[in-house]
């Protein structure tokens, strides 16, 4: 019994002691602490500043974004309804090309009237569905030689200075194709 | 601490245990009884211990966890996210939204060159169909038959380069 109460209170002064230990280091570094605590608490005010003036920026640039956006998405419709109604325009102005063929050359088949026609519209065509800048760029030439080409055939035979009945260079560029 | 207490408190059940077992051995009679809800007692406390902790921690956390979620900075981080995400979607909806002009002025330019071509083939075809009635007399009734079927066939099928084709023929037929 003696043995066990002995045992007993050993444990208490232990159990104390180690408490007394905790309690003196944590007297000793008590300044430390509160330094370590407070430049915690700095820091985390300082980062969250810090981000919520990064929000802050961020907000504007979206705001300026939307704003860019905005006025490139209504250049870039109107530079589109432009592209559709010049095509129309080229398509109709090639049906006036036909008439005009049909008109300057008296006795041109209509074969050949209209095969001028399609072949025009298939340079048109081939110019404003090619994706690569240097094929359009090579379309676009061979639609503004051949339209050339057609109009000094129907000058040269409206003049006279030819004898030919048919637009001869116009079919050559046609054959060439 | 609170793990050494109840490290203590199964060492003493063990011990009880230990005794009791003595005891049982050395053939004592009532002590073995009293030890024995003794020593269960103890290993429950210091397993009940150990589980309590375990949930007040598990607790603690939770809670903390649920402080930090709601604090200025995590709300403020949350946001800086947010907005983030915001502007690569405005980005993204931009290029989209190109691509949907794109796609309805190309759609735009196909009905023009349809009605176009449309247009063109009626032309076409009316030239054609005059060009073959004023051959009929001069060709065979099967070769007008096989012309006019060629015609009907490529007029269906909207095929404008066969109908040249065809008219050259004719043309050709025509001053041959």
């Amino acid at each position: 019994m003696m043995l066990l109460k002995n045992w007993l209170s050993q444990l208490m002064v232990l159990f104390h002691s180690v408490k007394d230990e905790n309690l003196e280091w944590q007297n000793k570094n008590q300044a430390q602490q509160t330094k370590l605590k407070h430049a915690q608490i700095l820091a985390e005010d300082a980062l969250t500043a810090k981000l919520k003036k990064r929000s802050v920026e961020l907000e504007h640039e979206i705001s300026l974004l939307k704003i860019r956006h905005d006025s490139e998405l209504l250049m870039f419709k109107t530079k589109c309804n432009q592209d559709v109604k010049d095509y129309e325009q080229y398509l109709n102005s090639l049906d006036r090309l036909k008439k005009s063929i049909q008109g300057s050359y008296t006795h041109l088949p209509e074969a050949v009237a209209f095969t001028i026609h399609h072949h025009a519209k298939f340079l048109l065509n081939n110019m404003w569905e090619a994706t690569d800048m240097e094929q359009k760029m090579k379309y676009e030439m061979q639609l503004i030689t051949f339209m050339t080409t057609v109009h000094e055939d129907a000058k040269l035979h409206l003049e006279g200075a030819t004898s030919k009945q048919l637009p001869e260079n116009t079919l050559k560029l046609i054959q060439q194709v | 601490m609170i793990v050494r207490i109840s490290l203590l408190l199964l060492l003493a059940a063990l011990l009880a245990f230990a005794v009791m077992d003595i005891l049982v051995w050395l053939a004592i009679p009532v002590l073995p009884h009293l030890l024995t809800p003794l020593g269960i007692s103890l290993l429950f406390s210091g397993f009940g211990l150990l589980l309590i902790t375990g949930l007040l921690l598990v607790t603690k956390q939770v809670f903390k966890s649920f402080l930090d979620y709601f604090s200025n900075h995590q709300r403020i981080q949350r946001r800086l996210l947010f907005i983030a995400q915001k502007q690569q979607e405005i980005t993204r909806l931009f290029h989209l939204k190109t691509d949907k002009i794109t796609y309805f002025a190309e759609l735009k330019r196909k009905r023009l060159l349809r009605k176009n071509n449309k247009k063109h083939l009626r032309t076409l075809s009316k030239t054609i169909n005059t060009e073959l009635f004023a051959l009929k007399n001069s060709i065979s009734d099967h070769q007008f038959k096989q012309l006019r079927a060629d015609h009907l066939r490529y007029k269906n099928s909207q095929n404008i380069d066969a109908l040249l084709k065809l008219q050259q023929q004719i043309t050709s037929i025509t001053r041959t």
